[in-house]
C-alpha cells in the first residue's frame, strides 16, 4: 500500500542504469472497480514517454525505484485525444470527484495505490487534510489515515460531456442513486460535469433527474447536451417539465426540437407552451390519466395498464363522458380501480362533485386552490367543460413557494 | 314564527360586483413559431425582456465586483491623489480602465466557459502548493480589508452623526442576514442597488466646481513626477484599481449566477461595464478633492476617506461632506460583503467544499462558516478602541501587492489554456493587453514594496 504522493517521488531507472524522473501513472478506468496501474510516464529530452506497467521490472520501494529494461524502449505520448487511460497526477489528483456513499463532492488531496499480485490497482482516495500535509511536508509527515474513500464509490468525471460518447471510462455506480440523491449532487458540480454525469445516467434516470432541478440549472445542462441526447430526454420528460425548459430555449432550437420529437409529446408541449406563465394552463401537466364514464372497472384496468403506464399524473383518474367530448364527469381514486366489483361501470363509482380550474385562471390563486383542496392534483377543464389538464399538488406549491427547496418538487408528477 | 318575513318582504341582494374583473384577463402577445410545417403561437415562451429593462438583467457579478473596489482603502487612496496632486493623476486611471476591463473580462470569461471559480482552477492546474499560498495570502488579505471595511462603516456613520458602537454591528448582521438567507438573485439585486450610493461621488465633483479644462489635460496628458510621494500614490492606485478579491469575486459569481459558455455575451458586457464606472466613479473622487481642497489649499495630506470627507467640508459645506460620507458607508457596506464572500468562495472552490449563496445553512456549513468568522472577526476588531489600523492596512497592501501578479499570471495562463477555453481561449489582442498589464502591475509592487524595504534601511528611492 502506497500513497500517490510518495510515488511520484520515485525515479525510473534502466538495465543501463540512466535514470529520470516518473512524472505520472495512468489507470484504466473502464477496468474494474479498482482499475490496475496501465502505464508509467516520464519526461526524457523534453518529451513525454510512457512505458506500458507490463514493461516494469521491478519497483524498489526503500530506493524509490521503477527498474525498466530499456529507456529508449519508451513510446512518446501526446494527451491530446486520448481515451483508454487516466493520468493519476495529471488528471485525477486535486480533481473533483463524487463521493457516492457520502453524496458529496470532494477533491482528491491523495491517492491509495494497493499491490494485489502482480498489479497495482487504485484502492482509494484520501480526502483528508493529512493527505495535504503529507504532500506539502516534503515526507516529514507520512501518517495515513483511517479518512480514506473506497475507489469502488467514486466517481471520476473529466468536464467533458462528449467524453462519454467517446468511450472514456466510468465506475457507472452513481447510476444506482435514486435522481433526487443525483440532483443534489449535480447541484454542486461545474455544469460541464453536470452535463457528462447526466449524459452517463440511463436516458430514464436522467430524465427523472433533470425534471427535479431548479429550471436555469436544468437549461444549463440541457444547452451542453449533444441533439440526439438532448431530443431524447425532451421525448421522455414530463410534459410540463419539458414545456418549462423548452420555453426557455432559444427559439431556433425550440422550434428544431419540438420538430425532432416524437409527435404525441411534440403536441403535448405545443398545448402547454400555448399558455402563459401567469395562467394555470403555464403549471398544469397534459400527460394525465381518464377514463369514459361508460367502461366496466374491469375494462378500466386493462385501459390503464395500457394507455396510461408512463402517464406523468396518475394518482387520480379524471371521468369523462366520451373520447371525442372529453367533458369531465368526475374523479376516482386508484384505490376504488383496484377496489371495485370488475362488473361495475366507472360512472358508478365515481366522485361526481369536483372542483376544476380554468386554464385562463390566475396563476396564484389557482395554486392556492390546489394547495387549500388537499387534493393530489386539480383538473383543469376549457371553455366547454373539456379536460385539457391538471395542477398537481408539487406545481401548486413550487408556484407559490419557489424557494422552499432546491430542487423541483416531484413527489405526485 | 310570527316573526318570519315574507319573500316579498326581504331586502333585494345585491349583486356582487366590488373585487370582480371588470374586463376579461389581458392575453401576452405570444410568439407566433412555425413548428412542422404548422404556425403556432405560443405563449408560454420565457423571452429576454426587451429595451432597457434588458441592459439592467445583464449588470451582474462585474459591477458588484468593481464598485466594491472604490472601498474605504479606495476612497482614501483617490482621494489622496486628488487632494495632494490635483488631477495630475486622471490619466493613470484612464490607462487602468482598459487593463481593469481586460483582467475582469478574462475572468468572467473563465468562469462561464468553466462553470469553475478561480481557485478551483488553480488547484486543477497549478497543484495544491500554489493554491494553499494564494488561498493562505486571500484569507489573511481580505480578512484584513474586511476589517478596513467595517472601521470605514464605523467612521462613515459617525461623519452621518451615529456612533460606530450602533452602526457597525447593526451593518454586520444585515450584511451576514443578507448573505446567508438570501438566493443569490436577491443578494446580487441589492448588491446592484447599492452600487447607486456611489453617484454621491460625480455629484460632489459637480459641486466642486472643477476646471473642466484641467480635468482634461489631467486625464489624457500623461504627468510623472519623480517624487516619492507621487510615485507611491501612482502605485497605490494601481493597486487599489486591480485587486486580487475583484477577480475572485468576479469569476465566482459569474459561475454561481449560472452563465454558460453558449451565454457569455451579457457577461463580457457586465465585466466592461463595471470597470468603466467603477473606474469613473474613482475619477470623480479625484475630481471632487482635487477641485476643492488641492484647489483652495494646494496639496492637502488625507490619511483616510473619513478625512476626506471632513476636509471637503469648509470648502464646499456640509452637504458635499454628507454625500461624501454616505457614499463611503455604502461602499464599505458593499466591500465588506463581497470581500468575506470572494474568501468564502476561494477556499471552498481550492478545497471542493460545496459553496454558493444559492446554497442553505445545511448544505452549505463550511462555505457560510467562513464568510460568519470573517464578518465577525472584522466587526469585532473595528470596535476596540483605538486598534492600529495604519500598520495593519500597509501590511494587507503588501500581501495584496505579493498575490496580485501571481493571480493575474494564473488568469493569464488558464485563459490561454485551449483545453479548458475552447474558442473562448484569449485573443492576441487581450494577450497583449493582459501581459502589459502583469508587467506595469509587477513593476508598481516591484517599485512600491522596494521602495518600503530602502525607506525601512533609510534609504529614499526618490526626492520628496
Amino acid at each position: 500500500m502506497i500513497m500517490l504522493s510518495k510515488l511520484l517521488s520515485f525515479n525510473v531507472f534502466d538495465a543501463e542504469n540512466r535514470c529520470v524522473r516518473l512524472s505520472d501513472l495512468s489507470v484504466a478506468l473502464l477496468d474494474s472497480d479498482y482499475p490496475p496501474i496501465t502505464n508509467i510516464f516520464f519526461e526524457m529530452n523534453k518529451k513525454l514517454m510512457k512505458v506500458a506497467w507490463k514493461n516494469v521490472q521491478s519497483v524498489n520501494l526503500k530506493e524509490k525505484k521503477f527498474i525498466i529494461a530499456d529507456l529508449d524502449s519508451a513510446e512518446e505520448v501526446s494527451l491530446a485525444g486520448k481515451n483508454d487511460y487516466v493520468l493519476l497526477k495529471h488528471e485525477i489528483l486535486d480533481a473533483l470527484l463524487l463521493d457516492l456513499e457520502n453524496r458529496r463532492p470532494i477533491r482528491a488531496n491523495d491517492l491509495l495505490i494497493e499491490k494485489v499480485d502482480a498489479n497495482w490497482l487504485l484502492r482509494a482516495a484520501d480526502n483528508s487534510i493529512g493527505a495535504i500535509l503529507r504532500r506539502i511536508s516534503f515526507g516529514f509527515y507520512n501518517h495515513v489515515g483511517g479518512n480514506l474513500l473506497d475507489w469502488k464509490y467514486v466517481e471520476f468525471l473529466r468536464g467533458n460531456p462528449a467524453a462519454v460518447s467517446s468511450g472514456a471510462g466510468y465506475h457507472l455506480r452513481i447510476t444506482r442513486l435514486p435522481p433526487g440523491d443525483i440532483a443534489q449532487l449535480i447541484n454542486y458540480l461545474p455544469y460541464l460535469h453536470a452535463a457528462e454525469l447526466l449524459t452517463l445516467l440511463p436516458n430514464e434516470k436522467a430524465v427523472k433527474t433533470l425534471e427535479v432541478l431548479p429550471l436555469e440549472r436544468r437549461l444549463q445542462i440541457f444547452e451542453e447536451l449533444d441533439e440526439a441526447e438532448a431530443v431524447g430526454l425532451l421525448a421522455l420528460m414530463a410534459p410540463d417539465a419539458a414545456a418549462d425548459l423548452v420555453g426557455l430555449l432559444q427559439t431556433e432550437m425550440m422550434s428544431k426540437y419540438l420538430g425532432l420529437l416524437p409527435k404525441k409529446q411534440s403536441d403535448r408541449l405545443i398545448e402547454l407552451l400555448r399558455y402563459a406563465d401567469d395562467t394555470v394552463g403555464g403549471i398544469m401537466t397534459n400527460d394525465i390519466a381518464f377514463l369514459p364514464e361508460n367502461l366496466t372497472v374491469s375494462a378500466a384496468r386493462t385501459r390503464m395498464r395500457e394507455s396510461f403506464g408512463t402517464a406523468d399524473f396518475i394518482y387520480l383518474i379524471y371521468v369523462i363522458s366520451d373520447e371525442r367530448e372529453r367533458t369531465l364527469r368526475g374523479v376516482i381514486s386508484i384505490r376504488s380501480l383496484l377496489s371495485e366489483d370488475d362488473d361495475r361501470k366507472i360512472g358508478e363509482i365515481m366522485d361526481p362533485y369536483i372542483s376544476t380550474l380554468s386554464a385562463f385562471d390566475e396563476v396564484n390563486a389557482a395554486a392556492y386552490r390546489v394547495v387549500d383542496s388537499q387534493l393530489a392534483a386539480m383538473p383543469v377543464v376549457g371553455t366547454k367543460r373539456e379536460l385539457i389538464g391538471a395542477v398537481t399538488i408539487d406545481a401548486a406549491i413550487m408556484q407559490i413557494a419557489p424557494g422552499t427547496s432546491a430542487e423541483t418538487l416531484r413527489i405526485f408528477s | 314564527m310570527s316573526n318570519e318575513l315574507k319573500p316579498e318582504e326581504l331586502e333585494p341582494i345585491e349583486p356582487v360586483t366590488a373585487g370582480l374583473p371588470t374586463a376579461p384577463r389581458r392575453l401576452s402577445a405570444g410568439l407566433r413559431v412555425n413548428i412542422r410545417g404548422r404556425s403556432i403561437k405560443l405563449r408560454g415562451l420565457k423571452r429576454q425582456p426587451k429595451g432597457l429593462m434588458r441592459w439592467l438583467l445583464i449588470l451582474g457579478p462585474g459591477l458588484i465586483a468593481t464598485s466594491a473596489g472604490n472601498d474605504a482603502g479606495g476612497i482614501a487612496t483617490y482621494s489622496s491623489a486628488g487632494a495632494e496632486f490635483g488631477y495630475d493623476l486622471i490619466w493613470v486611471m484612464i490607462v487602468l480602465t482598459v487593463s481593469f476591463a481586460v483582467v475582469q473580462e478574462m475572468c468572467a470569461r473563465l468562469g462561464a466557459a468553466t462553470g469553475r471559480g478561480l481557485l478551483a482552477l488553480i488547484r486543477e492546474r497549478f497543484g495544491i502548493g500554489w493554491t494553499l499560498f494564494t488561498v493562505g495570502i486571500v484569507v489573511v488579505a481580505n480578512g484584513g480589508v474586511t476589517l478596513s471595511e467595517f472601521v470605514g462603516i464605523g467612521a462613515a456613520s459617525e461623519l452621518l452623526g451615529v456612533s460606530r458602537y450602533i452602526s457597525v454591528p447593526i451593518g454586520a448582521v444585515l450584511l451576514w442576514y443578507l448573505v446567508v438567507y438570501g438566493s443569490y438573485a436577491k443578494v446580487e439585486k441589492i448588491f446592484l442597488l447599492m452600487t447607486l450610493v456611489f453617484f454621491a461621488y460625480p455629484i460632489a465633483a459637480f459641486m466642486g466646481k472643477p476646471d473642466w479644462t484641467a480635468v482634461a489635460h489631467g486625464a489624457f496628458v500623461p504627468t510623472i513626477k519623480l517624487d516619492s510621494a507621487y510615485i507611491f500614490l501612482l502605485v497605490g492606485v494601481l493597486g487599489t484599481t486591480i485587486t486580487p478579491y475583484i477577480q475572485i469575486f468576479q469569476q465566482s459569481s459569474v459561475v454561481e449566477r449560472g452563465a454558460a459558455r453558449r451565454h457569455y455575451g451579457p457577461e463580457k458586457i457586465d465585466a466592461y461595464f463595471g470597470s468603466v464606472f467603477s473606474n469613473l466613479m474613482s475619477i470623480s473622487m479625484i475630481v471632487a478633492t482635487a477641485a476643492t481642497l488641492f484647489a483652495v489649499s494646494g496639496s492637502t495630506k488625507i490619511e483616510s476617506a473619513a478625512d476626506a470627507a471632513k476636509a471637503l467640508e469648509p470648502v464646499v459645506g456640509s452637504s458635499a461632506t454628507t454625500l461624501f460620507a454616505v457614499g463611503l458607508l455604502g461602499a464599505s457596506l458593499l466591500a465588506g460583503a463581497v470581500l468575506p464572500l470572494a474568501t468564502s468562495y476561494a477556499v471552498s472552490e481550492a478545497f471542493g467544499i460545496p459553496k454558493g449563496v444559492n446554497l442553505d445553512f445545511r448544505r452549505g456549513k463550511t462555505f457560510f462558516s467562513i464568510f460568519t468568522t470573517l464578518i465577525v472577526v472584522g466587526a469585532g476588531i473595528a470596535l476596540i478602541p483605538n486598534v492600529p489600523i495604519f500598520p495593519l492596512l500597509v501590511g494587507i497592501q503588501v500581501l495584496n501587492g505579493v498575490l496580485l501578479p501571481l493571480v493575474l499570471v494564473f488568469i493569464l495562463l488558464l485563459v490561454n489554456d485551449e483545453s479548458l477555453m475552447g474558442d473562448l481561449k484569449n485573443s492576441r489582442t487581450k494577450n497583449v493587453l493582459g501581459w502589459g498589464t502583469f508587467v506595469m502591475i509587477t513593476v508598481a509592487v516591484v517599485v512600491m514594496l522596494g521602495g518600503q524595504m530602502l525607506e525601512m534601511f533609510g534609504f529614499k528611492l526618490f526626492g520628496n
